[in-house]
């Protein structure tokens, strides 16, 4: 399903140590519009829980979470539009 | 015998529980302001509780014997402020930044060495006059024990450990139930792929982490050392081994924190969350220099995050408590300063 859907934005936080992940990512979707689509590639386990678990509180949306393999995640997230 | 195999099983399972339950208290202390995130927090405190009433009831039984570490509140005070400021600097508290290790971040082995090499100087090198001198010109003690909540009242150890898990515990319960949300049923997996390939709720980590801090205090005591989990200790044994400083041995804590990197390399092993990740040569200089703070602090204040929080606020040692008070202070400015400040400029 999110095959279709193409990224507004791909932000590559892999390597990355903790909360960079989490504090990158949050501060790319601040600065998109709404609707807009940020693709986030992450290799850190406690962020790949913790960014869907927080994206709520700022009015995001997940669209989908996949493995890619290993520790390697991509996220799909629609952005809330906070500009 | 009793320090190796104890020391190094104990310590694998440590690991294994730090990498499932992502087990970070510097990610537990900074994410509750930075991201408003208390799940890993709500994690520590049950491990805190779990120790609280286990080794209440451990030392009842005679299995070990309460050992508050020493207050001495300059020390604790300063050695804890810059143990904070230096773990969110490095990006992980002394036990998140072993477990990582194991998990292969190379981020996490910068900060590791940074926090060996500061803790060795403090501890035996150039540093050692600051320490000795905030702890000596600022020790206080209830007669010839160091101080906790139990003593400094002339209370029994027991009753003040059981009474207070027991209203942390109901507050907690009482707060939950209020603002209880209608949380969404987690999916149905087989048990095996829950330990094994999901990351641990934050109930289970606490509970877990508790029952091994339990067990370490237990396991740590037939070696002759009396103490629950600690990591720095551990790393300064080592240091001293390879240094060859003379009568150095590696003692239960040293077999432990070798064993912490083993038990989360296997965990990330079978998880397939093992990985090399290099984070640039600016990140590595960056918690390379919080791993030296944290060194610094955690022999300063005579305790790391789990000397202090895990294992010593559960002993109801003041020395401890402000040890603890001034890492999270020091966290929290540092997360302010870092992450929180430049984020609202912009």
């Amino acid at each position: 399903m999110s095959e279709k859907i193409v990224p507004t934005k791909t932000l590559n936080v892999c390597g990355k140590i903790c909360p960079y992940p989490d504090m990158d990512t949050m501060t790319t979707l601040k600065k998109m519009n709404k609707g807009e689509i940020l693709e986030v590639l992450l290799d850190y386990p406690l962020s790949v829980e913790r960014i869907p678990r927080n994206l709520k509180k700022q009015g995001h949306k997940l669209i989908s979470a996949e493995q890619i393999s290993g520790p390697n995640h991509r996220l799909l997230i629609e952005a809330h539009g906070l500009k | 015998m009793t320090a190796i195999l104890g020391g190094l099983f104990v310590g694998v399972l440590f690991g294994f529980a730090l990498q499932r339950g992502r087990f970070c208290m510097n990610s537990a202390i900074r994410d509750a302001i930075l991201l408003k995130d208390n799940t890993l927090l709500k994690g520590v405190i049950v491990a805190v509780l779990v120790g609280m009433v286990g080794f209440a009831a451990m030392a009842m039984g005679g299995l070990v014997k309460i050992s508050p570490t020493a207050f001495f509140w300059g020390a604790n005070l300063v050695g804890g402020f810059i143990f904070g400021i230096g773990m969110v600097l490095a990006g992980g508290c002394a036990s998140g930044v072993t477990y990582r290790t194991g998990e292969g971040m190379v981020g996490a082995l910068s900060a590791l060495i940074g926090l060996t090499t500061a803790a060795t100087l403090t501890a035996i090198g150039f540093l050692k006059p600051i320490k000795d001198y905030l702890q000596t010109s600022t020790k206080i003690m209830v007669g010839e024990a160091n101080p906790t909540l139990a003593n400094i009242f002339g209370l029994p150890h027991y009753v003040v450990a059981f009474g207070l898990a027991a209203i942390i515990a109901i507050i907690w319960i009482v707060v939950a139930l209020k603002n209880r949300e209608k949380g969404e049923k987690g999916s149905k997996v087989s048990l095996g792929k829950a330990i094994f390939k999901n990351g641990w709720s934050w109930l289970a980590a606490g509970i877990v982490v508790g029952l091994i801090n339990m067990l370490a205090f237990y396991s740590s005591t037939l070696a002759g050392r009396s103490y629950p989990l600690a990591i720095t200790s551990g790393w300064i044994g080592i240091t001293k081994v390879v240094l060859a400083v003379p009568e150095a041995k590696m003692g239960w804590d040293s077999y432990m924190v070798l064993g912490i990197i083993a038990g989360a390399f296997i965990a990330a092993l079978i998880a397939g969350e093992f990985k090399i990740r290099f984070p640039g040569w600016g990140m590595l200089a960056q918690t390379f220099a919080g791993g030296l703070l944290m060194g610094f602090g955690a022999v300063t204040s005579a305790g790391c995050n789990v000397t202090h929080i895990l294992s010593g606020l559960p002993q109801l040692g003041i020395g401890s408590l402000v040890g603890a008070i001034s890492i999270v202070l020091g966290a929290w400015l540092a997360a302010y300063l870092i992450f929180v400040r430049p984020q609202n400029a912009k």
